[in-house]
């Protein structure tokens, strides 16, 4: 079974405006999404900015409040408790934020930060107490002395490896980490994926790993979602995420990513246009409009590296009226095509899905 | 609590800064003298007791010639009135100084001798200012007027001299005693307002920010509607609503209506400030955690609004110092003794008269509590705001 | 892309000695900017890579006379040749000249860089009016034929528009808009897409390769992020603690790097593909030194994994090495990544 299973999850947030402050509508910021996270796995979230990736991984641990759906933790419907009734919930699960900086309060010592939740949740006697934050301290890689001082003494890597000593500090079994290493220089990134790489094998820990960056991901996560606009556009695993990519903008982002090798220069793939505004959202499929399946349906779907339906033949009319039409009425359902693969896409079928995983 | 805030990077900074030590250091001197003064050292009935004749304002060694003949001339015949009728001669006495308990012939004949000197002087023809000659003749008739009273000896000379250093009022008051006397009614103004608008404004801006909802709307309509009421109508009205009450001559009226109006500042910044807290991560990590609402508010969202307590606290400090001198000057302040606005206004008809002793020393003192706080406030503002690392 | 292999023989455009910056801060001086020395030449796109505090900016911005004057000292031995001038002593007035008309800096967050209560197309009439003689109509069609260059969609209704209503990319080409409208000679981009998602990224990268090729402009192009380095630069720097420790073509850089922190730094970089994945990173460990406490030695000594006793004892200089690969290391590297 898996550990926590989310369903139909929505949040959205009002907007208001005009001369009362009326609510006069409302972002869309997490849309239909469901998935399971399985024991022991990492689940990878990527997307660009503004993708409802951060809310959907505050909405997962109530830190928001879901708009509609459900989410169960071990069978149990977490999305309808009261503040008490969360209490062994929120012993279970908790966060590590992106920004070093405003992570820790800078009035509290690292003694505080780390000791207010054991406390709290009286995860071990007053006495071991000390005992207990001296241990995480140092299994983040700090010395003991580092908990007498306060935030602003240490370096972004190493504020970061104090959020992730609170996190762990009540024994949680399931962490999300929002952007944990996006704010990081590349040689300190490395040092604290390893620490999280780590810690979770050590604690037996399950991640939810959100990210801009699909190179730090597709390293270190099991599986990812694929999110644009609130939607989960693919799902899939992260092993051979290069080659059965099959959503265009999964494919987009792979293709826009720099290439770490000066002999392998090629023109990064460029999508027209920005993400449209999650206010007033178009219907039918989020990417529509920037999708280069949209734009230049010939030229791209000659490309053999997409796990798209061959046109060799150039488009046909049917075609031409399913992506035309169809994308820009009906968002495309997430539908499994090989087993632990999902995409939403009209512009794909299973018998592409299944030879891109088999090449 | 304390060792963290001694370790703390602002206290760090603030004492790196040489104007802030010296502004403190002012502070500091203000307020063990205020302290001194609360604890007894002058008292309300030092700041009534007359210490030279009640007609000319100033030091009496600055004046003139003629003033200081005047001077001689009006304590030498009050004494001799009341030796004449045979009155109390305690009712002539100044300060420590006492009528010399020698035998009342005495006593009259030392009066009879000092007024006929003063004839003597005062029928010399031409300006008595300009002559040389009249000087030590004057100087004669002050050891006259000396004569009359109990000698003054050793300490209480001393005590005397500084009572008289800047120099008294119209009716004869030290104005050195009564601004000295006046540090602390200023200082205890501006720490009762201060304190009670800061922790009144503070805690309602911090619930607004963080509750939201009904309790937001219901703070902003309060600031909003006690902001739109002029600060010195609402003043106005407060006084006349204590007038003839037996509160009236007390400083209660004074701090209730600073307190109304002064509390709207911190509670605007506390919430803007919690407002931009409430939304960081460490308040988020806070309540992933499982802790209530109070708690976050107290332990993650007030800490981190103190240095805005700070700056605010000495603000509101300056600012019931100034509008207690101007509300005094005004006659809607302090009624009855003594403070720099009771001061500056009873000197207008000095001022007009060329005596700007009293204006002088009341305004001295002021600006120098005044621009120390200024100093420290902006000092402050630099060391203890989380931003500036 | 070709291989733009041009420093060998073209003569550069901008001639760097030697340049120290020094700051005065609350616990005394610190050198951010250690003797740094490099050329650049026309048309050619050099990298200028580190981690955040080498010193990276800190070099453009002395090069730009952009760093508070009241605490930054510019040490008198730095020299900085610009078309006979020498930039770090020139007086203000002559810096003004050449700030903006022939070298232009465009910035990591365009919506810091750009007012708010303008419209872009005032910002961009005012950056053409103080430097080229133009009339009011001139000036127009050149913000648009501007706008147009860098690709920005509807450039007539977009002038009219207020920077909050321009998305993050848009900004930023708005910024290298106003950076080219003088056709400067250099051009300084100080992580340009840094605050940028990667598909934006894609295309601001892409538009900087094209305005390179038209406009012949020299691009200085600070980053951390080696991937953008290995895409788009012919040459590059990397920095450590304030000092140079290797230069070289990008080519050999990035396959025989010389320099163990660059070697370090390339293998920490996640990696894709079957045989990587999920496996422990080879992170450097360590952090980087403080400025005000730098060791005696070698700057990267503690996190170095060839450490010897030499490089406590002694800082290694720049050794100009064979093929123009200089390197910053007491025991250099010679073989592949």
């Amino acid at each position: 079974m898996a550990l926590i299973e989310v369903r139909d999850l929505d949040k959205h947030f009002p907007v208001r405006g005009g001369f009362l402050n009326r609510v006069v509508g409302h972002v869309h910021a997490v849309n239909q999404v469901s998935f399971d996270i399985k024991r022991g796995e990492i689940l990878g979230v990527v997307g660009e900015s503004g993708c409802g990736k951060s809310t959907l991984g505050k909405t997962m641990i109530r830190l928001l409040e879901p708009t509609r759906g459900s989410m169960r933790y071990e069978g149990q419907d977490i999305t309808e408790l009261s503040h008490a009734e969360l209490m062994p919930f929120r012993r279970k699960a908790q966060i590590i934020f992106q920004d070093p900086y405003s992570s820790l309060n800078p009035r509290q010592t690292v003694r505080e930060i780390i000791g207010e939740a054991v406390r709290f949740h009286r995860i071990v006697p007053r006495d071991q107490e000390e005992g207990y934050i001296i241990d995480l301290i140092q299994k983040v890689g700090l010395r003991a002395d580092a908990r007498e001082k306060f935030p602003h003494e240490f370096s972004g890597g190493q504020r970061q490896r104090i959020g992730i000593a609170r996190a762990l500090s009540v024994k949680p079994d399931f962490i999300v980490a929002d952007e944990p290493v996006s704010a990081l220089d590349v040689s300190i990134q490395a040092q604290v994926l390893n620490l999280l790489m780590d810690l979770k094998d050590e604690f037996g820990l399950t991640l939810m790993f959100i990210s801009h960056d699909l190179k730090v991901i597709e390293h270190f996560c099991d599986r990812v979602l694929v999110m644009y606009l609130g939607h989960v556009v693919e799902e899939m695993n992260c092993i051979d995420l290069q080659d059965s990519a099959s959503h265009p903008y999964t494919q987009a982002l792979l293709g826009a990513n720099p290439i770490n090798d000066p002999s392998d220069r090629r023109p990064l793939t460029v999508l027209e246009g920005d993400v449209p505004s999650p206010f007033d959202m178009p219907p039918g499929c989020p990417f529509a409009g920037r999708c280069p399946h949209q734009i230049e349906l010939v030229p791209m779907r000659a490309d053999a590296h997409i796990g798209i339906a061959p046109l060799d033949a150039g488009p046909s009319i049917q075609a031409i009226r399913r992506f035309l039409g169809q994308c820009m009425q009906e968002m495309p359902p997430l539908e499994t095509y090989v087993e632990g693969h999902r995409v939403a896409c009209y512009a794909v079928d299973a018998e592409a899905v299944g030879a891109a995983a088999s090449r | 609590m304390i060792k963290k805030f001694l370790r703390s990077r602002g206290l760090r900074k603030l004492l790196s800064n040489r104007l802030a030590i010296a502004a403190l250091g002012v502070i500091g001197l203000y307020t063990g003298i205020g302290f001194a003064v609360f604890l007894g050292a002058i008292t309300e009935k030092d700041t009534e007791a007359r210490v030279w004749t009640d007609s000319y304002p100033g030091y009496p060694h600055h004046q003139t010639a003629e003033k200081r003949l005047d001077n001689c001339e009006v304590i030498l015949s009050r004494v001799m009135r009341v030796l004449e009728t045979e009155g109390e001669l305690s009712e002539v006495a100044f300060a420590e100084r006492s009528v010399s308990d020698a035998s009342i012939e005495e006593l009259t004949q030392k009066v009879q001798a000092g007024l006929a000197l003063y004839e003597e002087i005062a029928d010399t023809v031409g300006s008595l200012n300009d002559n040389p000659e009249v000087l030590p003749r004057i100087e004669q008739l002050e050891g006259f007027v000396d004569d009359v009273y109990t000698p003054l000896t050793g300490w209480s000379s001393l005590v005397y001299d500084f009572r008289l250093f800047f120099g008294t009022d119209r009716q004869g008051r030290s104005i050195l005693i009564r601004g000295i006397y006046s540090i602390k009614v200023a200082i205890q103004v501006g720490v009762v307002v201060a304190l009670i608008a800061v922790l009144f404004g503070s805690v309602l801006g911090a619930a607004a920010a963080f509750f939201g909802g009904w309790v937001d709307h219901l703070v902003i309509w309060l600031y909003s509607t006690f902001s739109s009421i002029p600060h010195l109508v609402l003043l106005t009205l407060l006084a006349f609503m204590f007038l003839g009450h037996p509160l009236e001559t007390t400083l209660i009226p004074l701090y209730v209506a600073f307190c109304l109006t002064f509390w709207i500042g911190p509670c605007r910044v506390i919430r803007g400030e919690a407002l931009k807290i409430k939304e960081l991560e460490y308040v988020q990590a806070a309540t992933a955690v499982g802790f209530g609402r109070f708690t976050i508010l107290w332990k993650h969202i007030l800490p981190n609004t103190s240095h805005l307590m700070f700056i605010n606290f000495s603000l509101l400090f300056i600012g019931a110092i100034k509008s207690e001198v101007i509300l005094t000057f005004l006659g809607l302040g302090i009624k009855d003794g003594a403070s720099w606005g009771i001061m500056i206004s009873q000197s207008q008809a000095e001022v007009l008269n060329g005596f700007f002793w009293q204006i002088g020393v009341a305004t001295a003192l002021m600006v120098g509590l005044v621009l120390a706080f200024n100093i420290l406030t902006d000092a402050l503002q630099d060391a203890f705001d989380p931003k500036h690392v | 892309m070709s291989e733009t292999n041009t420093t060998s023989a073209a003569p550069s455009i901008l001639k760097v000695r030697h340049l120290t910056t020094r700051f005065k801060t609350d616990r005394g001086i610190v050198t951010a900017v250690d003797d740094v020395s490099f050329d650049l030449a026309p048309g050619e796109t050099l990298g200028i890579v580190g981690e955040s505090g080498c010193g990276k900016t800190v070099t453009s911005k002395s090069i730009m006379r952009l760093l508070p004057p009241r605490v930054t000292i510019i040490d008198e031995k730095s020299d900085i040749q610009f078309q006979g001038l020498n930039l770090a002593r020139v007086p203000e007035k002559t810096m003004r000249t050449v700030r903006g008309d022939k070298i232009a800096m465009i910035f990591q967050e365009p919506m810091t860089a750009l007012n708010p209560v303008f419209t872009i197309g005032w910002q961009l009439d005012e950056a053409i009016k103080y430097h080229l003689d133009l009339d009011k109509k001139q000036r127009r069609e050149r913000a648009i034929e501007m706008l147009r260059l860098v690709e920005m969609p509807n450039p007539e209704k977009r002038i009219k528009e207020y920077p909050h209503q321009l998305s993050g990319g848009m900004r930023q080409r708005v910024m290298i808009a106003m950076a080219l409208c003088c056709e400067p000679d250099i051009l300084i981009a100080d992580e340009p897409t840094t605050a940028l998602d990667v598909t934006i990224q894609a295309q601001i990268l892409r538009l900087m390769e094209d305005l390179k090729r038209k406009l012949n402009t020299a691009i200085m192009l600070i980053t951390h992020d080696l991937g953008v380095v290995a895409q788009v630069c012919d040459r590059v720097l990397v920095m450590y603690a304030g000092r140079v420790i290797e230069e070289g073509p990008v080519h050999d850089l990035f396959h025989r790097p010389r320099h163990p922190y660059t070697r370090a730094l390339l293998r920490s970089i996640p990696k894709s593909g079957r045989k990587e994945h999920g496996k422990r990173l080879p992170a450097i460990e360590g952090i980087v030194p403080s400025l005000t406490e730098l060791p005696d030695g070698c700057r990267f000594q503690d996190r170095c994994e060839l450490r010897e006793q030499r490089c406590i004892d002694e800082e290694p200089e720049l050794i100009p090495g064979p093929d123009r690969r200089p390197v910053r290391c007491h025991f250099p590297l010679d073989g592949g990544s």
